[in-house]
């Protein structure tokens, strides 16, 4: 958990090196006042700081190890990345397919995946989910992509 | 008057009672709190004017408070954190076949609470609004800087890494374009990024899909079995007698710390039950099923929800994730909290404070003799809820802006949420800040535009110093409570 927590602050202490840089490519004061970059520039001091101050921190206690159900297990572990992987993939599909498709991709897909259940349940489940969802919607005149099909 | 004239409007009731039965299913939901599900919730709301917008939204908030008791009754399972300590008490009579009386106990402390915290909102709210007239931009970041110390000194374990979360939150609300001098800002050439991050995305990423990733560990197969069918809801006379005290206690602990932001309705509850076992003659009593140990932490926690509007309405303060997602809403619809919402929009103010005591009447009549229906609601498989609930996060965030770059910015949040979880770093404060940074920043470059870059501004104007003083105590305080935890945790090591 130890070596978690510096990875974490490393990252932070680079983060805020990279908003400082940034931040001085921004006016720190203008005319007006302070510029767009002088608060970036306190708030990446400031994260540096607090990153400074976890890994002093983590090197005075002693490791902590990493908790045991820390890592799923790999039934967990693959429901994680397949949950992921399909909403990565909504975003992709959602303009060439249309809301209705893509979400009915990903429901069958999750249905069957992480739940198991009958192909009838997850047909009927997905098809009330898609459909169900564009129409209500569009009743609320919200409009969801439609693909090639024209839904 | 004016305000349950216009509360009391056929179009604003059907919004408040959509709101209440759309918070209770909220509630109900385990993985779904009440924060997620109103920020799901927001982009119904677009097509709507501000009152009915507001009020359904408002609704969905308390409602919520609401629908996680009847999880934890029935399945010892809070359906949100504030009905985490319900289950001790509330699941035990449930186990008794007492879920009847425990459900009507809950909702009438509920709706004592809640009407009691509404009235107190009427009373405090206009001499705290024109009190927060006299306050200038020093004075607005003087207390903002309040609000946030009182959230990151609360959150976690960890003052280092809500403070790190809270800076993460200011970082990402800084992208965009700078609201005084017009500059695109950390956009990297992005187009999209100059209308900056959206935050109801980034809720619903981390309080929605984080929280499915996490229960996506284990497996998503359960279904919920409740305790039995559920009869009466009317207590026993001595039970009675035993809840009016424990209900007026409740009432006056949760309206006080809803007052203070940074404090949540699981705070209220989890107080609120460990005063009434203070005072009861019967302590050991507590966990065996006990009409107190369901009255007063349910009670508490509805007079929180509806008190914490009161720094929200009159000083544009939200004290939790979601009273600042309400605060979003509030500014998505054109209406900026705070004193000049009362001058400027009295009507819309007063109508919504209105519908508060009209909403508590309607989750009144409407949870206790619709319990048998949501206990069918936890019937549904787990894995079919989780699917729904993505699908209408994906909605949600598509719907704000018609574009498909706020569902990837969900979905990023959503990764980033669970390993937050996982890691123990409280994402309340980043919510926060990222919703509070815009006015920080304003009111910050406003007052050294005043002073002419002079900071002593803040400390010489009476009003931004006591608020600072007040932000100093309590940094210090949280940072002391972290440094003996620290330093006790490694004498403890010494000696082994």
């Amino acid at each position: 958990m130890t070596r978690l927590y510096q990875l974490v602050a490393i990252v932070c202490l680079a983060l805020g090196v990279f908003v400082i840089i940034l931040s001085l490519d921004l006016s720190y004061h203008s005319d007006f006042g302070p510029g767009p970059g002088f608060f970036s520039f306190w708030l990446g001091g400031l994260l540096i700081l607090l990153a400074v101050v976890e890994l002093v921190g983590l090197s005075r206690r002693p490791r902590e190890p990493l908790p045991k159900d820390f890592v799923p297990a790999p039934g967990g572990l693959r429901r994680i990345l397949s949950i992921i992987g399909s909403l990565v993939a909504v975003p992709l599909l959602m303009k060439p397919l249309g809301f209705t498709l893509t979400v009915l991709g990903l429901s069958v897909f999750l249905l069957r995946t992480t739940g198991r259940q009958s192909w009838w349940a997850t047909a009927a489940i997905s098809l009330c989910g898609s459909f169900g969802t564009f129409y209500l919607f569009r009743l609320l005149d919200v409009l969801l992509p439609t693909g090639f099909l024209g839904f | 008057m004016m305000g349950f004239s216009i509360a009391l409007s056929l179009e604003n009731l059907l919004f408040a009672l959509i709101g209440c039965i759309l918070g209770t299913l909220i509630g109900l939901l385990p993985g779904l709190g009440p924060a997620a599900g109103t920020a799901i919730l927001i982009p119904i709301t677009f097509k709507l004017n501000p009152t009915p917008a507001i009020i359904m939204l408002a609704a969905i908030y308390y409602g919520a408070m609401y629908g996680g008791t009847i999880t934890s009754v029935l399945i010892n399972v809070p359906g949100e954190a504030a009905s985490v300590v319900t289950c001790l008490d509330g699941y035990a009579m449930a186990k008794q076949g007492r879920a009847g009386p425990a459900l009507g106990i809950a909702a009438i402390g509920s709706f004592v609470g809640g009407t009691v915290a509404t009235f107190g909102l009427v009373l405090v709210a206009l001499p705290l609004a024109r009190f927060a007239l006299k306050f200038g931009p020093p004075e607005y970041f003087s207390l903002l800087c309040v609000g946030l110390s009182l959230v990151m000194g609360l959150a976690g374990k960890s003052l280092v890494h809500a403070l790190m979360m809270g800076i993460l939150g200011l970082l990402v609300s800084l992208i965009g374009v700078d609201p005084i001098q017009g500059a695109p800002r950390f956009t990297f050439g992005i187009p999209r990024l100059m209308d900056g991050v959206k935050f109801v995305p980034v809720v619903m990423g981390f309080f929605g899909i984080g929280e499915i990733l996490l229960n996506a560990e284990k497996t998503l197969t359960a279904v919920m079995k409740t305790s039995g069918k559920v009869t009466s809801f009317l207590p026993r006379r001595d039970e009675w007698r035993i809840s009016v005290t424990s209900i007026l206690r409740g009432t006056g602990l949760g309206f006080f710390l809803g007052l203070i932001p940074g404090t949540n309705s699981a705070v209220a509850s989890f107080m609120s039950y460990i005063i009434e076992k203070k005072v009861s003659k019967h302590p050991e009593k507590f966990g065996t099923g006990v009409i107190e140990g369901v009255a007063a932490p349910e009670t508490a926690n509805n007079a929180y929800a509806n008190a914490a509007l009161i720094p929200l309405f009159t000083l544009g303060l939200p004290g939790s994730p979601t009273i600042a997602i309400l605060m979003g809403a509030l500014i998505m619809n054109g209406l900026m909290p705070g004193p000049l919402l009362f001058k400027q929009h009295a009507a819309f103010v007063w109508a919504v404070i209105a519908s508060l005591y009209i909403g508590n009447v309607i989750l009144l009549i409407l949870n206790l003799p619709l319990v048998g229906w949501w206990a069918k609601i936890l019937k549904i498989p787990y894995q079919t809820l989780t699917v729904l609930i993505l699908i209408f996060c994906i909605v949600g965030a598509y719907s704000l802006d018609n574009n498909l770059f706020d569902v990837g910015v969900m979905i990023v949040c959503g990764v980033l949420g669970y390993l937050f979880k996982k890691l123990d770093f409280p994402m309340a404060p980043a919510i926060l800040t990222l919703i509070l940074g815009p006015m920080l920043e304003r009111s910050l470059r406003e007052s050294l535009s005043i002073s002419q870059g002079d900071f002593s501004i803040f400390f010489t104007r009476p009003i931004s110093l006591t608020f600072l003083i007040i932000t100093m105590i309590i940094l210090i305080t949280s940072g002391r409570k972290a440094l003996f935890g620290a330093l006790r945790e490694e004498s403890k090591e010494a000696e082994v």
